[in-house]
């Protein structure tokens, strides 16, 4: 699937927002958010900071509009705008605190008699995801969670192919050590 | 129960690719933000503005020098013989490609913009599509928007 170009609304939407709708805006940030909040949020591993990181990588776009070169590819850009907001507040807050993030089908949606079980499951993914190294879960993430192509998260990161290869197979194995540990705590 | 690997971490995908509910307000806060003139109007900045003219003169101490910091002129200078248009976009004119569109001549393209002591990041927009970074000046390390681009430092004791 990877980041694609989203027909030509997000073309035709940066370009009536440059003529001065700022209200087209809206639509961008709407379409987006769920998207980007996910890989905030995991990334992250907090909710107040990972919507702070999506907010001002949203008006961070706008201010930068001129800079998108490429409108229909405004998703993708975008994305690259998180993935470092996400880098510096990650390293700022060092993963200060540590609230785990259950979705809302885990807690809402519970009236099922493994509801523990899911709990405990959902910790621990969450508890295995914020052990591994920031890049290796970068990586991790915008490779099978956000499903883009490595070329794509190397344009994104600057990182090299084989280098993201490498990061993606080390979060694999980290995390099935890491779940395998948490199961026999 | 974790008897492969590929399935332990299938499971942790599926996990992580639920939607996740992010707070409905945030689309009106990033409106509110955008739609607000900047920079944002608070009671402190008249304070802040003040302090930071005030430490300025006593760095600067303007009056025992001879000359005073004012903006000066910068010519950015970009060799590109095959473009048909080079602008110079950055921090200084909100990367508004309009604003300092440059010269060219035999291929070799010049403007000059004021600039006042600060840091700016700049590039050069190449036939309105084409991000260049500065061949002859440091370029950003990590640029979030993804586009190459230059840095520039303008001192503020008359360099």
């Amino acid at each position: 699937m990877g980041i694609e170009r989203v027909e030509s609304s997000d073309a035709e939407l940066v370009r009536r927002i440059r003529t001065g709708d700022i209200g087209a805006y809206g639509a961008l940030v709407s379409r987006y958010r769920d998207r980007l909040g996910r890989y905030a949020l995991h990334m992250l591993g907090d909710r107040e900071d990972a919507e702070e990181a999506l907010q001002d990588s949203f008006v961070r776009a706008y201010r930068s509009l001129a800079r998108c070169d490429d409108p229909a590819r405004f998703g993708a850009w975008l994305y690259g705008i998180l993935v470092n907001r996400c880098r510096t507040s990650g390293a700022r807050a060092a993963r200060r605190r540590r609230m785990f993030v259950r979705d809302a089908d885990a807690l809402h949606g519970a009236a099922h008699a493994d509801q523990s079980d899911r709990l405990e499951w959902t910790d621990a993914v969450d508890r295995a995801l914020a052990r591994l190294a920031p890049e290796s879960r970068e990586a991790f993430l915008l490779k099978h969670v956000e499903d883009l192509e490595y070329e794509e998260i190397a344009e994104l990161t600057g990182a090299g192919v084989s280098a993201l290869k490498m990061r993606v197979k080390r979060a694999r194995e980290q995390l099935q050590r890491y779940l395998r540990e948490a199961e026999h705590v | 129960m974790f008897e492969h690997e590929d399935d332990v971490v299938q499971r942790v995908i599926e996990q992580l690719r639920r939607p996740v509910a992010i707070d409905p307000a945030l689309d009106a806060r990033v409106m509110e933000v955008i739609a607000a003139p900047r920079p944002p109007t608070r009671a402190i900045w008249p304070w802040l503005a003040a302090a930071a003219v005030l430490v300025s003169l006593i760095m600067w101490r303007p009056w025992s020098r001879s000359f005073r910091v004012e903006a000066a002129a910068f010519q950015f200078v970009l060799v590109a013989p095959h473009a048909n248009s080079v602008s110079l976009v950055g921090d200084f004119n909100d990367w508004d490609p309009k604003r300092s569109p440059m010269r060219t001549a035999n291929g070799i393209w010049a403007t000059v913009v004021q600039l006042a002591p600060g840091r700016y990041r700049y590039a050069f927009l190449v036939n309105g599509v084409e991000w260049r970074a500065d061949p002859g000046a440091p370029a950003v390390p990590d640029d979030e928007f993804g586009t190459p681009s230059s840095v520039v430092t303008v001192g503020g004791r008359g360099s």
